[in-house]
């Protein structure tokens, strides 16, 4: 993915030729699904939400200004795009209890443990607050590099900050009662 | 837990792929948006004259108010002239149905509010 090329596409798109579009879709498809999964764990409706997120950036693509990088410019859009939908339809909530999958007690295998305990983490963020959630989200999405997840969501870098730390820390008084039903399970 | 083993477990996700159709899916809905025709402007030009005529009613009205609240509020016996004072402002209101408009306006509130409602619940 080089800079260039979403620039020429860009200007070919501007000056009314569609098709050139697709290369911009090819070239982002996979961080926009990824990002949408992260932010409603639903394949399907992951892809709903890229989509309307390139449609958006269809209809926006004047409004991108080349002295920032398209993929910031985006990444920005989408995120919006993904917050907003989910405000209106809230993904399916999950309940602390029904984190951790149930494993047959007889069967102790340290791998798949680890992997149920990594699992069960992962869809704890999603019992988060909202803005907490997208702060996690958006920072490891960028490769916890917490501008970049600033930009995204359009908040100074401080507040992400605050916002990651506050998340952790509801993650870490969370984790307790799901770590308990993970070694009644090692058990 | 420690901040590092949150990192560990919470950046390494598995990377989606998506599926074979996407980008044709997105150009078909980009395609049919670059068809659509342009969205009707709203009429400005027609519409100012109502706009203008309705803000020159209401402050028209507003300065009508507050003149009579004044200088009912300066008499000796103010409570009870201030609110005979309104009971003619009630019986037109009355005289239009404004009761009536204000229960269709709360209960079209209402039915948008509660289709919202279910459409969120069934989604």
């Amino acid at each position: 993915m080089s800079a260039s090329d979403d620039q020429a596409d860009v200007q070919k798109v501007l000056a009314g030729d569609i098709a050139a579009f697709e290369n911009i879709v090819r070239r982002w498809q996979g961080p926009l699904v990824n990002l949408a999964y992260r932010f409603c764990r639903d394949r399907g409706r992951a892809e709903e939400m890229a989509q309307e997120a390139f449609l958006r950036a269809y209809r926006a693509l004047g409004s991108w200004r080349a002295d920032a990088a398209f993929s910031t410019w985006l990444f920005a859009l989408a995120t919006n795009s993904y917050r907003s939908e989910l405000r209106r339809f809230p993904p399916k909530m999950f309940a602390i209890e029904d984190v951790a999958e149930p494993g047959d007690p007889r069967v102790v295998d340290p791998l798949r443990l680890a992997e149920d305990r990594d699992r069960a983490v992962r869809q704890a963020v999603f019992t988060l607050p909202p803005k907490y959630r997208e702060a996690l989200t958006l920072f490891y999405f960028h490769e916890m590099d917490v501008s970049a997840a600033a930009r995204s969501l359009g908040l100074p870098e401080g507040t992400v900050k605050a916002r990651l730390s506050r998340g952790r820390e509801l993650l870490r008084s969370k984790l307790p009662q799901l770590l308990a039903e993970l070694n009644w399970k090692e058990a | 837990m420690k901040d590092q083993e949150f990192d560990r477990i919470l950046s390494h996700e598995t990377d989606l792929v998506p599926s074979s159709g996407f980008a044709a899916t997105v150009m078909d809905a980009v395609r049919n948006e670059a068809c659509a025709p342009p969205p009707i402007p709203f009429p400005w030009a027609r519409a100012l004259p109502g706009i203008a005529a309705g803000v020159f009613a209401l402050v028209y009205l507003f300065i009508g108010v507050f003149r009579q609240a004044g200088s009912v509020a300066d008499s000796p016996s103010s409570i009870d002239r201030f609110f005979s004072s309104l009971v003619p402002a009630f019986r037109a209101a009355q005289m239009m149905g404004a009761g009536w408009i204000l229960a269709a306006l709360v209960l079209t509130y209402l039915c948008v509010k509660l289709s919202f409602l279910f459409a969120r619940r069934n989604s």
